[in-house]
């Protein structure tokens, strides 16, 4: 085993192997190449379709339009406002869904009663939309960033909860009779086992919620604000002004991919999983 | 004499669940002397892991006593149990960390324990980076970190294949004879029993009562490996074959 492990670090592979791993690369390039391909594709018939009068830009706007959209958005100085705006909201909400609900997910593992008691609340607030307590927390929080966040929270933090608890329900039962041969205190068993058991399961929830977290900013923002990207979006398709609506979806999906993948790369960091 | 390490007297245990209840264990009696090595055998469910339970204190008797003035225990489960985000050395020192015995001194101990059966070279391994025998040694040196009095064995060889099997038993009766700790072992393998023990206690069906105990008679041979090629070994299988069915 040592023997393989020095090869691999001197590079010296069978001409097998080296065939092998030459068809690993080309595929791997081939994937990329089309993968590019088809959005450069797809986004040069948009605009010829558009530009030729196949379809109406005024309806479905162009690339360039959008782009010219953005310029103009970045130059009067409002688009890092929106922006910003939003991913403050969204970011803010993201973190305290998480937090709160991996706390409240954390209480009712530790207590069974408290458990049972709030299970049938937990599910009904799991099932009910959220978007139908808008009123409400309009008339709780105004008309600020606050009820966007309200709101943001409201979304993330149930799907938290569920997540959380399951994961940490499905601690092994044999390990914790281990610990508590051992003569284990419940606090040691959820420091030593129940959390580091759950780490995995921790940030597959961090990123659904990632995306909770922009369904719930961007419907706050529809419900009731006066900045942001989804208030473009609403203003937009309110004034019918296409373009500002396509500009700002697209900055939302760039937004979105980048959180993503900031919690892909934390996944990373956290989950080290052991080479077999 | 030796001296009795643990005792249960007169024990019984109910499990109560929401649709009635168990008796797992009637009135069961027997004592551990320093050093021995004690096997259980009966039929699958028939409460012997309750037994362990009720021995580490785990569970509380229904009725009778367990007596174990103050010795301290190790168990050792089915599977090892490792914990996979933990290195070998750091799943070693679990136990000292719960314990809150953590010291410098205790881990020196635990870490020479390992190399002296064989693990040095793989303490900063990953559990995943083991083969089934090693991690199994890995965690009886786990249940050796704390130096109990009495390891306390519910079937720790029955997860692994047949010849794996045989290697670890061997194994850890070496390391358990060589330590001189006291030892109780449940299985359902009546060969196991038989090349591992000093006496074997047959239990019968739930509820678990003690049918019969023996003294095995195969003087200083310890290795379980040529203990079965011994001519008691098949009659003391026949005699605890008839018993388990009778």
């Amino acid at each position: 085993m040592k023997r393989l492990k020095r090869n691999k670090g001197l590079q010296t592979y069978s001409r097998e192997h080296a065939l092998y791993l030459k068809r690993c690369r080309r595929k791997s390039a081939l994937v990329w190449t089309f993968r590019i391909g088809l959005l450069v594709l797809l986004l040069g018939l948009w605009e010829l379709v558009a530009a030729t009068g196949v379809v109406d830009p005024f309806i479905t706007s162009s690339p360039s339009r959008i782009a010219k959209t953005i310029a103009s958005l970045y130059r009067d100085g409002s688009l890092f406002y929106h922006v910003g705006v939003t991913l403050t909201e969204t970011i803010v909400g993201f973190l305290i869904a998480v937090g709160l609900g991996t706390g409240i997910a954390l209480a009712l593992w530790w207590s069974d009663t408290l458990r049972k008691i709030l299970e049938p609340y937990v599910v009904v607030l799991n099932a009910l939309p959220k978007i139908a307590l808008g009123p409400l927390i309009i008339i709780w929080c105004g008309t600020g960033s606050k009820a966007i966040v309200f709101m943001t929270v409201l979304v993330g933090i149930i799907v938290a909860i569920l997540h959380m608890l399951s994961a940490f329900i499905a601690t092994d039962r044999n390990k914790i009779l281990l610990l508590q041969s051992m003569g284990a205190k419940k606090f040691q068993i959820l420091r030593k086992l129940v959390i580091p058991s759950s780490l995995a399961s921790f940030v597959s929830m961090l990123k659904v919620n990632v995306g909770m977290a922009w369904i719930g900013s961007i419907m706050g923002e529809y419900i009731v604000s006066k900045a942001g990207l989804g208030y473009l979006i609403v203003y937009g398709g309110q004034v019918f002004k296409l373009d500002l609506v396509m500009s700002a979806t697209c900055i939302l999906c760039l937004l979105a991919a980048a959180m993503y993948f900031l919690v892909a790369l934390l996944e990373k960091i956290l989950v080290k999983t052991p080479e077999s | 004499m030796k001296k009795v390490i643990l005792q249960f007297r007169d024990v019984t245990y109910i499990y109560h669940t929401a649709r009635g209840e168990t008796t797992a264990a009637e009135k069961l009696s027997f004592a551990v002397e320093e050093g021995e090595f004690i096997a259980f055998i009966g039929p699958s469910g028939c409460g012997k892991t309750t037994l362990l339970s009720l021995a580490a204190g785990l569970l509380k008797p229904s009725e009778g006593a367990v007596d174990s003035g103050g010795v301290s225990f190790g168990y050792m489960l089915q599977k090892d149990e490792l914990f996979p985000w933990r290195t070998i050395e750091k799943n070693i020192f679990l136990p000292l960390e719960i314990k809150k015995i953590n010291t410098k001194e205790n881990r020196e101990r635990a870490r020479s324990l390992a190399a002296k059966y064989g693990l040095a070279e793989f303490l900063q391994s990953y559990p995943a980076q083991l083969s089934g025998g090693m991690r199994q040694r890995a965690a009886l040196i786990r249940t050796l970190a704390t130096d109990p009095d009495v390891l306390l064995l519910d079937e720790p060889f029955s997860a692994l294949d047949y010849q794996t099997r045989l290697n670890v038993t061997e194994d850890v009766s070496r390391i358990i004879r060589t330590e001189g700790k006291t030892a109780l072992l449940i299985t359902h393998d009546i060969s196991e029993a038989i090349s591992l023990a000093d006496r074997v206690i047959v239990l019968s069906a739930r509820p678990a009562r003690v049918l019969a105990s023996h003294e095995l008679d195969f003087g200083t041979e310890q290795n379980p490996l040529k203990r079965r090629e011994l001519n008691q070994f098949s009659a003391w299988f026949e005699l605890l074959w008839k018993e388990l069915n009778g």
